[in-house]
């Protein structure tokens, strides 16, 4: 009996590197299917869509796959359309997240209000953001249609439009019947999160402000803004980056017409790769795309943090 | 700096009245506690003087001016909320100059001002700091601070010092004191807590139900508690209540207790013979003794040391009385313990209404 204490603590020695090799190891296992699943489902064809920007990728021709270096970037460079689509992405983005991030601010503004039904206004309110975006934009598309849709003769009547015609057919301000459903569209968002942001707000922070003297705009600059300033750099990062990738309005609307003029990146994309086939030069196009847009994500949380940390 | 006149001020949020016709005269100067238990509107009634809720009925004056209409920032007044109300996101100096840069106050004075204020509060090393990188303490101070800058006409306090530990509320009430005492500002300060505005208030107001009880010094309103509520709100431990009967017998008076004991009462209490009363005693005002026996005999029930005296716990024919003895005699629990009411220390109100019986 008196030498079982030392055998025991022979072999624990022995077996203790294996034994801490072990505890090292759990944690990896426990976490191995979510990773096995992600890099399978999500990294693994991320790698070889980015791979098909270096290679001569054409659907209806069985002989292409070969690498061709960087001619796709070459050709994108002196490709006309292509740059139409980024300042058309440019317009598109920039004017409907100003105009849904401003409307959606006032709108959450005055829910943020109390007055008699405001429970049903704000259910009634939020219901574009429930509505199909191809639905939507196939309504929108009729809105504007003068045969069947109201708004090319209330526009000619107000003297915006100089005759009761169709602007989705109008090359120089078609990219605007999008838009203008996508603000639609797209006001919820912003009126939703604000007006959680908004009612975050402690109370006694006005009341002690309008003692201190300040008035209504001086509370909404100086308290009301600040306290939203981390929210609307979120939201406003989100929703750029989404709408600048969102073709769905425009296919369904324009379809990218006419003559290229409502075209934006994405569609344009879309357009390369299922209807001219051609993934390897669409497969580029979607690289510099995803450049450009994780820059200014970059951008966006340096500046938020630094917002935060002030 | 200013008086402030309530006129017949009532509240009502629709149909509820919150606030029946309070009339109240602050002079010029004066610090004015409002004390009473949650929900008796005591902070309604605060913030109406400050402009953040409306008047039903009645008029508010400040330095003899109807405000009922006049919006927050007009009144000239200045507040200090329970929760402090900083500014999060602007630097405790900025949230001291923020009123002031609203008026346009020049630079050079706002710094003068600021910097004057911050050494008072001893807040000067903390001018550049973000008000959640601060204490409860510092906080509050910063928010007293953002009052005292512009030299308003009257400070608003909302219970500024529920947030803190008992440590930093007893060292506060001082600092609250001694700027009162510096500056003379007319002040309305509302509290819950009865030690603070026994020790802060020129004068007391007592408010239960949305109706004022009474108002006084803090010794009036202890020593002569006007009915049942100011007696068993105003001080701690509380007072003692019994029951009994008001007999009157020519030019004496006695209260035969429910337990059919007979307490002597002093001669010119008014009132009327076989009227039911509530009579009160405060637990210091107890005579025992433990060594002699008396006719009054208890057994201690629980005793509650304090340091500064003891709290005891009488179990005795009526219900359990407290007693409060400064000196520091060991009272075993279960040791038969004599004791006396003395008739001269005797509240005695009608059971009915509550009211003080006239003496």
């Amino acid at each position: 009996m008196s030498t079982m204490p030392l055998y025991e603590d022979a072999a624990d020695q022995q077996r203790a590197p294996l034994r801490r090799f072990r505890a090292g190891l759990e944690p990896y296992l426990y976490i191995a299917p979510s990773v096995i699943l992600i890099a399978t489902i999500m990294l693994v064809p991320l790698i070889i869509g980015l791979s098909y920007a270096f290679r001569d990728m054409q659907l209806i021709n069985p002989f292409s796959g070969g690498f061709v270096g960087l001619e796709h970037f070459r050709n994108l460079w002196m490709d006309a359309a292509f740059w139409l689509a980024m300042k058309n992405t440019l317009v598109w983005t920039l004017a409907s997240v100003a105009l849904q991030f401003s409307l959606g601010l006032v709108l959450a503004l005055l829910l943020n209000n109390p007055f008699p039904g405001r429970g049903i206004v704000q259910a009634l309110v939020f219901l574009p953001w429930a509505v199909p975006t191809f639905l939507s934009g196939l309504n929108w598309a009729w809105l504007f249609n003068p045969v069947v849709g109201p708004l090319p003769h209330w526009m000619a009547a107000l003297g915006i439009l100089p005759a009761p015609e169709n602007i989705l057919s109008d090359p120089n301000v078609a990219i605007w019947g999008p838009i203008i459903a996508n603000v639609w569209w797209g006001i919820p968002f912003f009126a939703i999160t604000l007006l959680a942001a908004l009612q975050s707000i402690p109370q006694d922070i006005y009341e002690a402000a309008a003692i201190d003297g300040a008035g209504s705009w001086r509370r909404f600059i100086d308290i009301t803004l600040p306290f939203l300033a981390p929210t609307i750099a979120i939201t406003v990062m989100l929703r750029t980056v989404w709408i600048a990738n969102f073709a769905d309005l425009i296919i369904v609307m324009t379809n990218g017409g006419p003559a290229d003029q409502t075209q934006i990146v994405s569609s344009y994309i879309f357009t390369q790769a299922f209807r001219r086939l051609d993934f390897g030069y669409a497969s580029a196009i979607a690289m510099v795309l995803l450049v450009l847009l994780m820059a200014y994500s970059f951008a966006i949380i340096l500046m938020r943090q630094s917002l935060l940390r002030r | 700096m200013a008086s402030i006149d309530i006129q017949g001020v009532g509240k009502s949020y629709g149909t509820v009245p919150v606030l029946h016709n309070v009339d109240l005269s602050i002079q010029d100067g004066e610090f004015v506690v409002l004390v009473g238990p949650s929900g008796c509107g005591k902070s309604t009634l605060l913030r109406m003087v400050a402009g953040l809720e409306g008047i039903t009925r009645g008029d508010i004056l400040i330095g003899g001016k109807v405000v009922n209409e006049l919006a927050p920032k007009d009144r000239d007044i200045a507040m200090v909320f329970q929760s402090y109300a900083l500014y999060p996101h602007m630097t405790v100096r900025d949230n001291m100059s923020y009123s002031l840069k609203l008026r346009g106050t020049p630079s050079e004075r706002m710094s003068h001002v600021i910097s004057a204020a911050a050494s008072k509060l001893g807040l000067e090393s903390f001018l550049d700091r973000k008000p959640r990188t601060l204490s409860g303490g510092q906080r509050q101070r910063v928010a007293m601070g953002r009052s005292i800058v512009r030299k308003p006409k009257a400070f608003l306090f909302d219970e500024p010092l529920s947030n803190l530990d008992a440590r930093l509320r007893e060292q506060m009430r001082v600092e609250i004191k001694k700027l009162h005492r510096e500056l003379g500002t007319t002040s309305i300060y509302v509290t819950h807590d009865q030690v603070e505005a026994m020790t802060l208030a020129d004068r007391i107001v007592a408010m239960n139900g949305g109706a004022v009880q009474q108002v006084g010094t803090p010794l009036d309103l202890y020593e002569r508690p006007t009915n049942l509520f100011v007696a068993s709100f105003i001080g701690s431990p509380a007072i003692n209540i019994l029951d009994g009967i008001l007999r009157c017998d020519g030019e004496n008076r006695h209260i035969i207790l429910e337990s059919e004991e007979q307490l002597p009462a002093l001669a010119r209490i008014q009132g009327r013979d076989g009227q039911a009363v509530k009579v009160g005693i405060r637990p210091e005002d107890v005579q025992v003794s433990i060594q002699n026996a008396g006719s009054r005999m208890g057994q201690v029930e629980l005793v509650e040391p304090m340091g500064l005296g003891t709290i005891l716990h009488i179990g005795t024919v009526h219900r359990t009385l407290k007693a409060f003895v400064l000196e520091r005699a060991d009272y075993p629990i279960g040791s038969n313990i004599a004791y006396s009411l003395p008739a001269d220390r005797l509240h005695i109100f009608d059971a009915r209404t509550g009211q003080r019986i006239a003496d």
